[in-house]
């Protein structure tokens, strides 16, 4: 009767709703998202291995791996569709799998199933059955007063002569889930948040005296008053520090320092101290005096052919369609010096001129200039005023860090409730005693494989033999013999 | 500061010796007495056979004991070894692998002995003390010169995170070495049946609390070295190796927890994720050696 109920159900559901049944169900299952999970760590591992020399070596000691090395090498895991696909799947699964488990287990904290059954309580792995001279009604009374001393909660219902009994602690930890699995989507979208309304400049040079807009329509800009690193004796820096200005549409707003590890923030945008380097003051005039630059070129972010251990700079000069390369002197005495073709003096700054006519030809023109000295290249005078440094500092703003924060919290208290307020529960029978006088008792937890479980089991069961004076009986069953089927379906509906 | 930095490394030798004598005195706590019993049988033939078996019995209960008192002799040594460290250096020990693993031994010997305690069970000691010597041995190849103190560069300089981070991150790992140890006793438990080794079952529960434990930590470990890396680098996610190295380890463990909550795994399969799981663990402890990227220090390099 009740398979052609379900047949009948069966043949009414159109393809539609079998279809949406079945992504359901794929979302829904354990098994996928385990699946979903090993996926992601492998993905994980491989772009682990990829920042390592780990797989190098590996290609080094069995040279056919070499290829698949290289691939591996290639392929950046972290920004590729694979992981953002996996990443979506484990989003909806998380959602999906959420959404089906809410339930049953806001039936298991507010409508437990009460009912038991003496089979499934008399082969469970463990048990426990005592003889109380009061009656059902009494003993249970009793019994609940005991396990309410415990944190337990207990509830009761008459079915016949027997008494069922439920009784459970820590049951809304079982919501610790939820916000755990919040925090996951959440920390995701932090990232797509982040990515879509912020920004985020590896390379914001700014050399002393200088200021440069931070763009990104915050019409904001910095301004370097000085940079100072200082060293121990040792050699090891102890510190990195610039002294910024921070102007919005031309007003100062803010100033402040920054170091390494401690960044100033105005309007939502973070500057952080990064790195350092040499840079050269200039001021450029053409033949008629005009001024077409007065301002400090940054070294180092470039390299010149002719010695790429030289710090090298450059700069445009729109108004007469130039560029202005700088390239300082290679102060390590390690680099290799058969490179140095420029051979510059301490100080000494060489400079090429790059001017494109109409017709697009180049014109080169070169020279070397000491601080403080002026050369003219072509139509342009180029004094070069004096050494200087710039500070290399990241900007950054991320409107996802609010929710990344809320996440984390999310995250860690979902984790800390789940695991260490466990749903302990217990089920029990309280019937008639065998010569009509009194009653006997039945309970089990349901605890199968769950050693902790047992043992608190165990201990509720000593303090009630104690305070009753009563003489309880225990049963253990090997794992094998005892009940599985029951107390799963009893966990089921969770 | 230099007296200090020497009473430390002596605390540390000591240490080291307490460590070496607990797990001599676990190891015989552990694999018992063997006895072996001979017998002479008459053969129909009139002939005898001599027949020998070997039966094991419980260990020293003395043993036990003394390896107990020998770990928190140990803990003792290597709490006051870090202390003295972190007197001389005015931050946490947890600059170089010197100074990490120091403080890892400490911290493993300490969860160790609550675990011991509150199971009441002494041979996980013959695993988590090989893990410990191990690391002794470890700290003892290192070079010399890692036992000075030096200053922090620019990057470490963040004393509260850097000290809940790492803090973090040595608890998880910890714990971690526990429940492999009670991973490993539990394949020994469930192929050779050994009476006196704790019950499977036990062996099981200790394995997925000491996860339940150091689980949530490592959380902790990616979260706050996340906000480390939103205030010293501008972005608190950067696919750095040892970031994704401890998301990797963290994902195993995820896995663990969800294939034996929700899939009902126990047992060998979830010991054998354990494993899977430690190995991951020594992956990102020591990836210091092989990975580049932002964490390329700790004096490996």
């Amino acid at each position: 009767m009740a398979q052609a109920t379900v047949d009948t159900r069966g043949s009414r559901r159109s393809p539609l709703e079998m279809v949406v049944d079945r992504i359901w169900r794929f979302f829904c299952s354990v098994r996928a998202a385990v699946v979903e999970i090993i996926i992601l760590a492998v993905l994980v591992l491989l772009g682990t291995l990829r920042g390592s020399d780990a797989p190098q070596w590996l290609a080094d000691a069995i040279p056919a791996t070499q290829p698949a090395v290289d691939w591996l090498y290639d392929w950046d895991v972290f920004h590729s569709l694979p992981l953002m696909l996996i990443l979506g799947v484990l989003c909806v699964a998380i959602v999906v799998c959420t959404l089906n488990r809410v339930p049953g287990i806001w039936k298991t904290i507010v409508d437990p199933t009460i009912r038991t059954n003496r089979s499934f309580l008399e082969n469970a792995e463990l048990s426990a059955a005592y003889q109380s001279a009061a009656a059902p009604a009494a003993a249970v009374g009793e019994l609940s007063e005991s396990l309410q001393k415990h944190r337990y909660r207990v509830l009761h219902e008459e079915r016949g002569a027997d008494i069922h009994l439920y009784a459970d602690k820590n049951r809304y930890a079982k919501l610790g889930t939820f916000p755990f699995h919040l925090a996951l989507i959440l920390i995701l979208l932090g990232g797509i948040v982040g990515a879509r309304y912020g920004f985020r400049e590896m390379t914001f040079v700014v050399p002393e005296g200088s200021v440069r807009e931070v763009g990104h329509g915050t019409g904001l800009s910095v301004e370097l008053i000085q940079f100072i690193d200082s060293w121990r004796e040792e050699g090891i820096p102890s510190e990195y520090r610039s002294d910024l200005v921070i102007w919005k549409n031309g007003e100062k707003v803010k100033e402040g320092t920054i170091t390494v590890n401690n960044p100033i923030s105005y309007d939502n945008v973070t500057f952080y101290q990064s790195s350092y380097g040499q840079a050269a003051a200039f001021r450029i005039t053409d033949t008629d005096g005009n001024l077409l630059f007065d301002d400090s070129i940054p070294l180092g972010q470039y390299t010149a052919v002719n010695n790429p251990d030289a710090p090298a700079g450059l700069q445009q000069l729109p108004q007469i369609g130039s560029q202005l390369n700088v390239i300082g002197q290679d102060q390590d005495p390690q680099n290799a010096p058969e490179l140095d073709d420029l051979q510059l003096e301490n100080g000494q700054m060489f400079l090429q001129l790059r001017q494109t006519a109409d017709d697009g030809s180049v014109e080169i023109l070169t020279g070397v200039v000491d601080p403080g000295e002026t050369i003219q290249l072509g139509s342009v005078n180029i004094e070069y005023l004096r050494e200087k440094r710039f500070t290399l500092m990241q900007v950054a703003s991320n409107p996802g860090i609010p929710i990344f924060f809320a996440a984390s919290f999310l995250l860690v208290a979902g984790l800390a409730v789940t695991f260490y307020f466990p749903h302990r529960r217990i089920r029990g029978i309280i019937g008639p005693g065998s010569d009509q006088t009194g009653s006997r008792v039945l309970m089990a937890p349901l605890a199968r494989w769950d050693w902790s479980g047992q043992r608190d089991f165990r201990r509720i069961i000593e303090r009630i033999e104690t305070e009753s004076r009563i003489a309880v009986t225990i049963n253990e069953r090997p794992r094998e013999h005892a009940a599985s089927r029951s107390e799963s379906a009893a966990d089921a509906s969770e | 500061m230099e007296s200090l930095v020497k009473l430390s490394f002596y605390c540390f030798a000591a240490g080291s010796i307490a460590v070496a004598a607990s797990w001599v005195s676990y190891v015989l706590f552990t694999i018992g007495r063997v006895r072996l019993r001979q017998a002479e049988l008459q053969t129909s033939a009139g002939t005898t056979v001599r027949a020998s078996k070997a039966e094991f019995a419980p260990g020293w209960t003395s043993a036990g004991r003394f390896g107990s008192m020998m770990a928190w002799f140990g803990v003792v040594m290597m709490g006051l070894s870090v202390i003295f460290r972190t007197a001389a250096s005015h931050r946490g020990p947890y600059s170089n692998m010197y100074e990490f693993s120091l403080a890892f031994v400490f911290v493993l010997l300490l969860i160790y002995l609550l675990f011991e305690r509150f199971y009441e069970v002494k041979q996980l000691g013959v695993i988590v003390l090989t893990i410990a010597g191990a690391m002794c041995l470890y700290i003892w190849s290192l070079p010399s010169y890692m036992r000075e103190v030096d200053a922090l560069n620019p990057a470490l300089q963040n004393r509260p995170l850097m000290t809940v981070h790492v803090s973090s991150a040595i608890l998880a790992y910890a714990t971690f070495a526990v429940s492999f140890a009670a991973a490993i006793l539990y394949l020994i438990q469930v192929r050779k049946n050994v009476s006196w080794l704790p019950s499977a079952d036990m062996l099981d529960d200790i394995g997925y609390r000491a996860v339940t434990v150091g689980f949530p930590l490592l959380a902790l470990v990616l979260i706050l070295g996340s906000v480390w890396a939103h205030e010293a680098w501008g972005a608190y996610w950067s696919w750095d190796p040892k970031e994704t190295a401890a998301l990797f380890t963290w994902l195993v463990y995820g896995v663990y927890l969800h294939t034996r909550t929700l899939r009902g795994w126990r047992g060998e399969r979830s010991a054998y994720v354990l494993l899977f799981g430690f190995a991951a663990v020594v992956f990102t402890y020591y990836g210091n050696y092989f990975f580049g990227g932002m964490h390329a220090y700790g004096g490996v390099n």
